[in-house]
């Protein structure tokens, strides 16, 4: 009466014990992906963001190019502290690739690489 | 991340800092001692030692450079570089040096070097082989037995965690001001979180900007992307722009006549009336390739790049002359570069780097430190240990009490090794790892408060030996030195017994700790504080 069709518990056991993989080291994959959000992301964000200053900033191209230099590493630091500020983890990853994108986008046009 | 920006910073310094902390411990040890690079080579070449420095050093510049072009022209004509290195305040020896063969293959075949006597004129025997100063300083950011492109971003990544923490660190610290009085002794771990607050709050000016600017040293491999954008060939071709005396010209090995040099001097001099040239370098002599180089000393000036021209070797015209008025960009980054090397310090602000430097390694000692011993002080009677905890005490002891051993052993192997040995600097290199080794594999049985005593005991017999086999080894000694005013030997013997004093203050501390807490094994206040003086 309340058995289940056998084919039918194979997978939903599995499931349930993915889940409970995800539940009990829940933890660990959130700090995992904040540092990786942190590490990568923040370089990845300033690389792409310090190349757009090198190209905008009204100086002469050498002087553009040393000041954004000079501050590749107060971006970087910032960023990482910001990711560990954020609470929400999807909100870190979403601004880090939207903001990555748009400066992208920017270099692209101003390049002409399109 | 967690409930409060407070409680997630707090979090971040705790994980970002444990992490790296052995690492940045190594690297802050090995960069304080660069602070004295050239005054720990000269203690390492006894050879050197009884040069002293010419009251008239800048004035006879004109000769020696005169004198090394005749000595090289008639001793390598076919070298592929010659250099002439005048001595400086620091460095007493005159160098005429020039390229050996290069071996199949490589690059660059090694510099053959013959040393002067500025004062007599007379040569000096060549000194015994050894990396000196200059090893701590690839050592602090080369980590010397890793490949050097993977250490540098190594160090990057743990100097980045390191300016993260500091910034998260200050967040964190309400009471900043009040906390840089306070210090209470005996109190476990509230007492190493004093002392970490001390020595963090007092020199944090330094900490910051010598993280900070120490990227800055390696931000063409951490992030070339800006020049990349900018330039079409990239971070050369900034350099081209920024520095005119860079370029290049491709090799010719066609024969031809070296200008003379006085005509070239008397470029340099009409320009510069008053240099302190450092050094005068040639390339591809006697070829129609040929160029020279010279360089001027920065002196005190808060720059980097020293001032340079370069001369067509052939016909001695001017090829291109480093711009000396700095747009803004070009002095914050350039004295960002200069900030951290230091390389502009008179004496005084030298010991002040120098000291700013152990607060820095007392800094990171405290803060691994305290870690274990809160996690101890937490641990119910019953409990054992985590894996986690051991690991962190296992490194500590082998980080904190191994690298000033491994230093120690360094110095006592310059000074016992037969000067004949091959490959005789290496053999030193060699010898401080093994002896971090011999801690470090130490530790791995056991990490408790005696195996601090018994290192902390080691330590303090390898620091007095090293004054102590100086006298028996070399000439002078402790009081011969400050008889004839060599302060650069003086005081590094004198830092050695400082440091064998203070191991002895541990040795008591702990001692004392022992009777008044419970068993529990961990270390007491002086460690860090030793380990960093050491490092002279």
């Amino acid at each position: 009466m309340h058995t289940q069709p056998i084919e039918n518990s194979q997978p939903l056991m599995e499931r349930a014990k993915l889940s409970q993989f995800y539940q009990t080291h829940k933890y660990r994959f959130a700090v995992f992906s904040r540092f990786l959000a942190a590490i990568l992301g923040g370089y990845v964000f300033t690389a792409v963001f310090t190349s757009l200053l090198s190209i905008i900033l009204p100086l002469k191209k050498s002087d553009a190019v040393l000041l954004s230099i000079s501050l590749t590493i107060l971006v970087y630091s910032c960023v990482f502290i910001w990711v560990f500020a954020i609470k929400s983890l999807k909100r870190i990853w979403i601004t880090i690739l939207l903001t990555t994108t748009a400066c992208a986008l920017c270099i692209a046009i101003l390049k002409d690489w399109l | 991340m967690k409930e409060s920006f407070f409680r997630s910073m707090t979090w971040m310094h705790t994980w970002v800092g444990l992490l790296v902390c052995w690492l940045l411990y190594l690297i802050f040890f090995a960069g304080t001692i660069s602070f004295f690079r050239d005054e720990v080579t000269l203690w390492n070449q006894p050879a050197l030692h009884q040069i002293a420095t010419p009251s008239n050093r800048i004035q006879i510049q004109r000769e020696q450079i005169v004198a090394g072009y005749d000595y090289l022209k008639n001793t390598a004509p076919d070298s592929n570089r010659w250099g002439v290195y005048l001595p400086s305040e620091r460095e007493p020896q005159l160098n005429y040096a020039y390229e050996k063969p290069r071996p199949e293959g490589k690059r660059f075949g090694g510099w053959q070097d013959h040393y002067i006597n500025p004062v007599t004129g007379q040569d000096v025997d060549q000194p015994r082989e050894t990396q000196g100063g200059n090893f701590f300083y690839r050592l602090h950011f080369d980590l010397h037995y890793l490949d050097t492109r993977t250490a540098r971003w190594i160090v990057c990544l743990a100097s980045l965690f390191m300016l993260v923490a500091l910034i998260s660190g200050v967040v964190i610290h309400k009471r900043i001001f009040k906390d840089m009085f306070s210090f209470r002794s005996n109190k476990g771990s509230r007492s190493w979180l004093d002392g970490h607050n001390v020595s963090s709050v007092l020199a944090l000016p330094f900490h910051i900007m010598i993280t900070y600017t120490g990227l800055i040293t390696l931000i063409f491999m951490l992030f070339p992307y800006p020049a990349m954008t900018a330039y079409d060939n990239g971070v050369r071709g900034l350099f081209d722009d920024v520095q005119p005396t860079n370029v290049r010209t491709k090799s010719n090995p066609e024969k031809a006549s070296l200008a003379p040099i006085e005509h070239v001097l008397d470029q340099v001099y009409t320009n510069w009336p008053d240099a302190d040239l450092t050094q005068v370098t040639i390339r591809d002599p006697n070829k129609a390739s040929a160029t020279i180089t010279v360089r001027a000393n920065t002196g005190s000036l808060v720059q980097d790049q020293s001032p340079t021209m370069l001369f067509n070797g052939v016909d001695g015209s001017l090829i291109a002359k480093t711009n000396q008025e700095f747009s803004a960009s070009e002095t914050v980054f350039d004295s960002m570069t200069a900030l951290h090397t230091g390389r502009l310090a008179n004496p005084l602000l030298r010991w002040l780097y120098f000291l700013c430097g152990i607060a820095g390694c007392v800094m990171i000692a405290s803060g691994c430190i305290m870690w274990a011993k809160r996690i101890r002080e937490r641990m119910k009677k019953q409990q054992t240990a985590s894996f986690g905890l051991k690991l962190v005490e296992g490194l500590n002891l082998a980080t904190l009490m191994g690298l000033p051993l491994a230093t120690c052993a360094f110095f006592i192997a310059n000074r016992l090794l037969p000067i004949t040995t091959a490959e005789r600097a290496d053999k030193e290199i060699l010898a401080f790892f093994l002896a971090w080794l011999a801690v470090a594999l130490f530790a791995l049985f056991k990490r408790g408060k005696r195996q601090w005593i018994q290192l902390a005991w080691l330590n303090c017999a390898a620091c007095f030996s090293v004054p102590l086999i100086n006298a028996i080894t070399t000439e002078g000694n402790l009081i011969s030195y400050l008889i004839n005013g060599q302060w650069a030997l003086f005081s590094f013997d004198l830092i050695c017994l400082v440091c064998a004093a203070l191991f002895i203050v541990q040795v008591k501390k702990l001692r004392t700790a022992t009777s008044k807490t419970a068993p529990v094994k961990r270390s007491s206040r002086s460690p860090k504080k030793q380990l960093e003086e050491q490092k002279a």
